[in-house]
């Protein structure tokens, strides 16, 4: 088994997860850039850092799960780090919400905790050591009109990381969560001026936040961050405190 | 491997996860895990573990839940070799 740490990184396609990996592999991680649809920027992020490999799957499927771990397995031998980055949102008043919406996107945490407790049964548990990153969002601390699947799914990603940080202390594995503002992605530069506006009026530093923001807080948590279990590192410019 | 050869290492196993280490004496396949030998379930992980690790086997979870007497980690792991 190589030496050098290993981390995956879910949702690394695009946006935050791609500036996390990068943020990582900087630090000296070979990185597991994992994706679901988005093949041709997970290979343009890859291609990008030493010695990274692809994991495709979607993290709805425990199937797909399952694949993923043998791929760590093979490709690697080892997983020091896991981000989970990957998310999925349906935006909808919940009058008007269909069932299957509010399931596809419960499913994705659903998955987070089935890929995690893979990744601590597989490697961490065995390595004795470990750092498990969940990126959530302010809005599963201060709701959002339009999210409520959304946000109840990153608000119980924060939960996990409060139980399952008392679950693991004892074994050298820390547990914590990354909540981040309103970041500039692709995502964002769609939204209308007004609702852009809007936003930046609710944020004391006045600027939406970069990715690579996000990624300093993941790499310092996945590396520094010693004496840090089972909290929600805040990551808005200021407009939610915790 | 012989069922005899398997529990030894079983019990060995098992030994530092024991509490009631004067109902190791007595082992048999029907001596359970959590009553008997009085094994903290929080540690049956760390016992799996070391079983894939010892026997260089794979024990899926569904396995592991009908696992309660050393007969049954000896009936599962003779399964997976």
């Amino acid at each position: 088994m190589s030496e050098t740490p290993v981390a995956l990184v879910t949702g690394a396609g695009t946006g935050i997860g791609a500036a996390i990996a990068k943020g990582l592999a900087d630090e000296g991680f070979r990185i597991g850039v994992h994706y679901r649809s988005s093949e041709a920027g997970a290979r343009e992020v890859a291609e990008k850092l030493p010695d990274a490999f692809l994991v495709k799957g979607d993290i709805a499927q425990t199937d797909d799960i399952d694949a993923m771990i043998k791929t760590i397995k093979a490709e690697a031998g080892r997983l020091d780090v896991l981000v989970n980055n990957a998310g999925y949102n349906v935006n909808g008043l919940t009058p008007a919400m269909s069932i299957n919406d509010y399931d596809a996107v419960r499913a994705v945490e659903r998955g987070t905790w089935y890929l995690t407790k893979l990744a601590l049964r597989r490697f961490m548990l065995r390595q004795k050591s470990g750092r498990i990153i969940n990126i959530t969002s302010v809005v599963g601390h201060t709701g959002n009109p339009g999210q409520v699947p959304y946000t109840m799914a990153k608000a119980g990603l924060d939960a996990m990381t409060r139980s399952l940080s008392q679950e693991m202390a004892g074994r050298a594995i820390l547990v914590n969560s990354v909540a981040p503002g309103f970041i500039d992605t692709e995502m964002t530069e769609e939204l209308p001026e007004a609702v852009r506006e809007g936003i930046l009026s609710r944020i004391p530093l006045g600027r939406m936040g970069a990715a690579a923001e996000i990624a300093d807080a993941v790499s310092w948590l996945a590396t520094r961050a010693s004496y840090v279990n089972g909290t929600v590192i805040h990551v808005n410019g200021g407009m939610y405190g915790g | 491997m012989e069922t005899t050869e398997i529990q030894e290492r079983v019990v060995k196993i098992l030994t530092p996860y024991v509490k009631d280490q004067e109902a190791l004496a007595s082992v048999s396949p029907t001596t359970n895990l959590l009553e008997d030998l009085k094994v903290n379930s929080a540690r049956l992980v760390d016992v799996v573990l070391a079983f894939e690790d010892e026997f260089d086997i794979e024990i899926a979870d569904e396995d592991v839940d009908t696992v309660n007497t050393i007969g049954d980690c000896v009936t599962l792991i003779g399964q997976k070799l």
